[in-house]
């Protein structure tokens, strides 16, 4: 099989301050093939934002700490590279685009700022190029009026418009990887749709591997080639679409697909998986699910289970399955 | 924009008209006036002398008289004369408008050019050991008023070492009233009331960048691989700086406020000299000019503030 595109192993991130040290990263691995998305799923605060800044080494400083692992990138080690080597790669080979395109985007520059910027760091073009260049990449995502846009500051545009702005800043260097966090959580639901099947056009144009980070299941089964699915700062289970979506198997993604609302049922109520996710400064010894398990065991308190290949290329961190 | 501007420039109209209302009848309220203290011993009949004064000058008339006599006067260019220093007002207001331009601009120049850049290096090593001093050098500069700075730096530069005047806004010999011989003359006060203001424009120059630092769009910025430097000049500087023309506004009425106390501090012949001295002397005429000019500056302040803020923020559009 070929290399994956970014191969990240044992990735451990944390936030250290005087009297404690929170693991919001706690040792992922996670593979990602060329041409390939990959979402990663779990809920708030298990770590999906800082896995993937973690990837851009942009982890929130002063605090926040790579303390271990390998991010290897097109056969290169991104832990290892140099600040400057690193500023490269960022926008150039990975890109990335953030949940809330309203406050993503500078206020005070106008989006043909925001855009050529990118491309005169990366690419020797002239400015004019450059916003040559802008342009077309804003027609291609379909803004209407891109010459007209370019002038245009963020807070004229619609936050759909924004999101296509984001993206096509995050694509006219045409990267190798695409890291989307929540890119649609703070759109409609229609202006959603777009956005993602946007997202697949830019896989098939440019063949880009993107990295899609959500809890809405309903875009996993949309857009999803391979899942990750964390949980308190590790993968619980990682499997392709139609494996995960045909038998789930940790018995947190089956609560998760659990609380799914689901149209011909018409539940009263949502489900929701009880209890909580244990603090990430003090993490217990065992499995991390377990208070929160239907099938737990007393032998899931003593210690962590692993993440083991149970069948062909489907990982599951749970010793009862 | 223009029209905004035409519109704000008329709104100031009926201000000064209350502001000229209310520092006319004060100036009546308080007593005395400035023929009182004729007391020339060749003068036989000086209580005569006062009274044909007074007439000559029409104090005897009613005072909503005298206010429209005046305002009539003022808005043809007739400013009137100075009873003290027997002189037309426009000439005593032209030097003087001209020394507290040149003490002003010197004065907010030291605090842009050294209060913001020295924010700007302190957010960014924040909690470092070079943040800690200045910081609490901030602190303590905030904190002391600017008279005593004056005292301190008369002291220390004009009579221990004798490298700055002490007094005056020009000096005498062949160089006496050129652009350098001003500069040199207004650097002590300006000096004195930078050293407030650039304190207190380096802590919020500070604490804005270190709050735009955490932005969204800054780390839009960084994730596109841009390197730090142009991050900070391109993306947090631009927007760190907004909040503070609110203060640049205000610094117009800061620096008249600190030319009144200063200008007497260091006898220099500015505005604020003028206005004493006129008070003390019931120099009515030169009290009115003087008002008219500082409250103008002031307004003019709180526009220039308006019009920067629509130049940098492209949200803030007046129409
Ligand atoms: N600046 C910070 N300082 C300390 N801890 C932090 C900081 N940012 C995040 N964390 C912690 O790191 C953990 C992972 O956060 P992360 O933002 O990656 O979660 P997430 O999975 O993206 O959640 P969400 O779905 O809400 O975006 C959380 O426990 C959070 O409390
Ligand atoms: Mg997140």
């Amino acid at each position: 099989m070929a290399e994956p595109l970014l191969a990240i192993k044992d990735l451990k991130t944390y936030f250290i301050s005087k009297d404690m040290e929170v693991r919001a990263v706690d040792g992922i691995d996670i593979n990602v093939n060329e041409r390939q998305i990959v979402c990663i799923v779990g809920e708030s605060g298990c770590g999906k934002s800082m896995t993937s800044l973690s990837i851009m080494r942009l982890v929130p400083q002063p605090r926040g700490k790579i303390v271990g692992g390998e991010v290897k990138f097109a056969g290169r080690d991104l832990l290892k590279l140099t600040e400057k080597q690193m500023t490269d790669v960022r926008g150039n080979d990975i890109s990335m685009i953030f949940q809330e395109p309203m406050t993503a985007l500078n206020p005070v520059l106008t989006i043909g700022e925001q855009i050529t910027e990118v491309l005169l760091r990366h690419r020797n073009l002239t400015k004019r190029e450059a916003m040559a260049k802008a342009v077309e990449m804003l027609q291609f995502v379909g803004v209407p009026r891109a010459a007209e846009i370019v002038h245009e500051y963020p807070h004229q545009l619609s936050g759909g418009l924004r999101q296509r702005v984001m993206i096509a800043m995050a694509m006219v260097c045409e990267p190798k990887l695409l890291i989307a966090d929540e890119p649609t959580t703070a759109l409609d639901v229609t202006i959603q749709a777009q956005v993602l099947e946007l997202m697949k056009k830019m896989r098939n144009d440019f063949n880009t591997a993107i990295i899609l980070i959500t809890h809405d299941l309903g875009v996993v089964a949309d857009m999803a080639d391979h899942v990750v699915v964390m949980y308190a700062g590790q993968v619980v289970e990682s499997v392709n679409a139609d494996d995960l979506f045909a038998a789930p198997l940790h018995p947190y993604t089956k609560a998760l697909m659990e609380s799914i609302p689901s149209l011909e049922e018409e539940k009263e109520t949502l489900y929701s998986i009880p209890g909580t996710v244990p603090d990430a400064a003090a993490y217990p010894v065992g499995c991390r699910f377990a208070d929160r398990c239907p099938i737990k065991q007393p032998s899931c308190y003593e210690s962590m289970p692993l993440l083991r290949e149970v069948k062909p290329g489907h990982l599951v961190r749970c010793d009862l399955v | 924009m223009g029209t905004y501007i035409t519109r704000r420039l008329l709104g100031m109209i009926p201000m000064l008209f209350f502001i000229t209302v209310a520092v006319f009848l004060m100036m009546h309220a308080a007593p005395g006036n400035a023929f009182n203290s004729i007391m020339n011993p060749a003068i036989k009949d000086p209580q005569a002398l006062i009274a044909s004064l007074e007439a000559q000058n029409f104090l005897n008339k009613p005072l909503w008289w005298q206010y429209f006599h005046w305002i009539g006067l003022f808005v043809t260019g007739n400013w009137g004369f100075s009873f003290a220093q027997h002189a037309p007002v426009i000439d005593l207001v032209g030097p003087a408008i001209q020394n507290t331009l040149i003490l002003s601009v010197m004065a907010e120049i030291i605090t842009l050019a050294i209060g913001i850049p020295l924010g700007v290096l302190q957010s960014r090593k924040p909690y470092s050991g070079f943040d800690y001093t200045t910081s609490v050098v901030s602190f303590i500069l905030f904190s002391v008023p600017y008279f005593i700075f004056a005292i301190l730096l008369i002291y220390l530069f004009a009579i221990h070492l004798r490298i700055f005047p002490a007094q005056g806004a020009v000096g005498t010999g062949p160089n006496a009233g050129s652009l350098l011989d001003h500069i040199y003359h207004a650097l002590l006060p300006a000096l004195s009331i930078s050293l407030v203001s650039l304190a207190f424009y380096s802590r919020n120059t500070r604490g804005s960048m270190l709050e735009v630092s955490r932005k969204d769009y800054v780390r839009t910025a960084y994730a596109k691989g841009l390197m730090e430097g142009k991050v900070f000049s391109k993306h947090v500087l631009r927007n760190a700086l907004i909040p503070l023309i609110t203060f640049f506004g205000l610094d117009i009425g800061n620096l008249v406020g600190g030319a009144v106390i200063l200008e007497g501090l260091f006898s220099y012949q500015g505005m604020g000299l003028l206005t004493i001295s006129a008070v003390n002397n019931r120099d009515y005429n030169v009290i009115m000019a003087t008002t008219i000019i500082f409250a103008v500056a002031v307004l003019l302040g709180n526009l220039l503030a308006d019009i920067l803020y629509a130049v940098v923020d492209p949200r803030i559009r007046y129409n």
